[in-house]
């Protein structure tokens, strides 16, 4: 109805103007929406998978003009319907969501792990534009996983196939030493996360990591995606969708 | 407007709504969350989230998982607790002009007797109870599904409140007449029905001949809960003499004309909440234009003819 869809904000009938797949693993999907200026690397969008309950949340990867691209892993039915989507299907689109970055001007260590690399792509593209020097490493399990649209300046594959052999985690101590960082940004599985973090601490630097959880609203309402976070001394619930998904890696209360 | 005019007014035994889209507790937050795709105040009433006496903080594993046909929650009432939704929440209800219901969750009929003194001290025109949260370790299931105790709190509310109060009632029970029938006799001005159903998901992992598992408990809402709703409502409403306001499962116009049919005085949209944003408003304005062009005077005719 006119009268509704005047009135509707952050709900967008998108158009999807390319799928592709870009690793062994891996979708790119680009949509063309009408609020993509305004998102920020570290803000998640969150697309109807016709038939299913829960909307699928997905940080974006990459944005140019209208269009916003999201890498994605097929996991369940819901990555499964938007890797059946075509250019010039409709995609029902809520957000920009949560909290992005808190980009600082401080040379940026950045440190992705599988598809978690998507926001942190995002972010250099950023902070290149910025001209904000930065160092952006990724872990990935083998050569075939590692996206072809991503450039990376230094790579570790769990296998050796490609880059250093091993997680991106062994190597992260003698990264920092030699790189000399002010500032970490890191998404990527929990682990990655949580043993960053550690490792910030231990060098004393400051570290931004985005974090993921399964959402019912994405709005901060349903406080189903709640994680623990340290805040004036006390641990208090804070919505990842809301209050993140990024938080500095020394207020999160690592499980 | 066209659907700001009268022909959706509800007069829900002396509570009025404009329409009779509301919204369900713990699905659309305290106050204006939703203001980013609709306008809340629209609506014929939004619930509150469920509010305790002190602020809760929740459960502690997941609380949320998709199931075939919506999805099981155990959030554990994690709430901000009654003072900080009076200073913060209220003020904001009201400079919106929302129309709001407060539901409210206790374990002893003394935190819901001092909940209600509080909400009866502060003008607030309407409360649901939580007697039924799955999710919740005290108490509250026990009012829910017996029908003594039920009695007993609804009358100890009643005593000390003076708006108008709902009993939310749990479909989990042998028998949700009698749980109805003793909500209406200990005071109640309407039931709504139902609250989730309680369901489990075990998520099964097998990595290298070794398995891992998940279970998440909690309470099953969305989609497939519908026929039970119904089947409840339909139940009620031929017992009791107080409005019956349905809850499960509703995504459509059809769904809420099928609850209408069955009893519904008013109806609660929920999960769906999470799945369109701007689906209650939607609703709204689909039921106005499906009255006016099918001919109806108003709502209350249309009830009468669904109800034939």
């Amino acid at each position: 109805m006119d009268v509704l869809k005047n009135k509707t904000k952050k709900i967008y009938k998108a158009k999807v103007s390319r799928v592709e797949k870009i690793s062994s693993n891996s979708h790119l999907i680009e949509i063309n929406l009408p609020s993509a200026e305004e998102i920020q690397p570290g803000q998640f969008i969150s697309i109807y998978c016709s038939g299913l309950t829960l909307r699928r949340p997905f940080s974006v990867y990459s944005q140019n003009g209208n269009t916003i691209g999201i890498m994605f892993k097929e996991r369940g039915l819901g990555t499964k319907y938007i890797k059946s989507l075509k250019s010039g299907d409709d995609i029902d689109v809520i957000g920009p969501f949560g909290n992005g970055f808190d980009i600082k001007n401080k040379k940026s260590l950045l440190i992705g792990a599988g598809i978690g690399a998507a926001p942190i792509a995002f972010l250099k593209s950023k902070l290149d534009k910025m001209k904000q020097e930065n160092l952006f490493i990724c872990g990935f399990l083998n050569k075939n996983e590692i996206p072809n649209c991503v450039n990376v300046d230094k790579v570790y594959t769990d296998d050796g196939s490609a880059g250093e052999k091993g997680s991106v985690l062994n190597y992260l101590g003698a990264v920092i030493n030699e790189y000399k960082p002010e500032i970490i940004y890191v998404c990527g599985p929990l682990i990655v996360l949580r043993e960053t973090a550690k490792l910030a601490e231990i060098f004393d630097l400051e570290i931004q990591v985005a974090m993921e959880k399964v959402m019912a609203c994405g709005i901060g309402v349903c406080r189903g995606c709640v994680i623990d976070i340290k805040k004036d001394g006390k641990i208090i619930n804070a919505s990842v969708c809301k209050d993140g998904p990024v938080f500095s890696g020394k207020e999160v209360v690592w499980q | 407007m066209a659907v700001m005019n009268d022909i959706l007014n509800v007069n829900l035994n002396g509570f009025m709504l404009q329409n009779p889209i509301m919204t369900a507790s713990g699905t659309y937050g305290y106050t204006d969350e939703y203001d980013d795709f609709i306008d809340v105040a629209e609506l014929g009433a939004i619930v509150t989230k469920a509010i305790s006496l002190n602020p809760r903080v929740g459960n502690k594993h997941t609380r949320i998982t998709e199931t075939e046909a919506g999805m099981i929650n155990s959030i554990g009432l994690e709430n901000v607790g009654i003072q900080k939704f009076l200073q913060d929440k209220v003020p904001v209800l009201k400079s919106k002009k929302i129309n709001y219901v407060v539901n409210l969750a206790g374990s002893t009929i003394d935190e819901y007797t001092k909940l209600a003194e509080i909400c009866n001290d502060n003008q607030i025109k309407a409360a649901e109870l939580n007697v039924s949260c799955p999710n919740v370790k005290s108490g509250c299931l026990e009012f829910g599904t017996d029908e003594n105790s039920l009695y007993e709190l609804v009358s100890a509310v009643r005593n000390v409140y003076n708006g108008f109060l709902i009993v939310k009632l749990t479909p989990n029970v042998t028998s949700i007449e009698k749980l109805g029938i003793a909500a209406e006799k200990a005071g109640a001005n309407a039931v709504s029905a139902i609250n989730t159903l309680k369901g489990s998901q075990i998520k099964i992992n097998c990595s290298l001949g070794k398995i891992s598992k998940t279970i998440i408990t909690g309470g099953y809402s969305g989609m497939g809960i519908k026929p039970v709703a119904i089947g409840a409502v339909i139940r009620l409403s031929k017992v009791v003499n107080i409005p019956v306001i349905g809850i499960g499962g509703i995504r459509t116009l059809n769904d809420v004309l099928e609850f209408i049919a069955a009893g519904a005085e008013a109806v609660q949209i929920g999960t769906e909440n999470f799945t369109h944003p701007d689906i209650a408003q939607k609703l709204v304005y689909e039921l106005a234009e499906f009255i006016t062009q099918n001919g109806f005077k108003n709502l209350e005719e249309l009830k009468k003819e669904l109800r034939k």
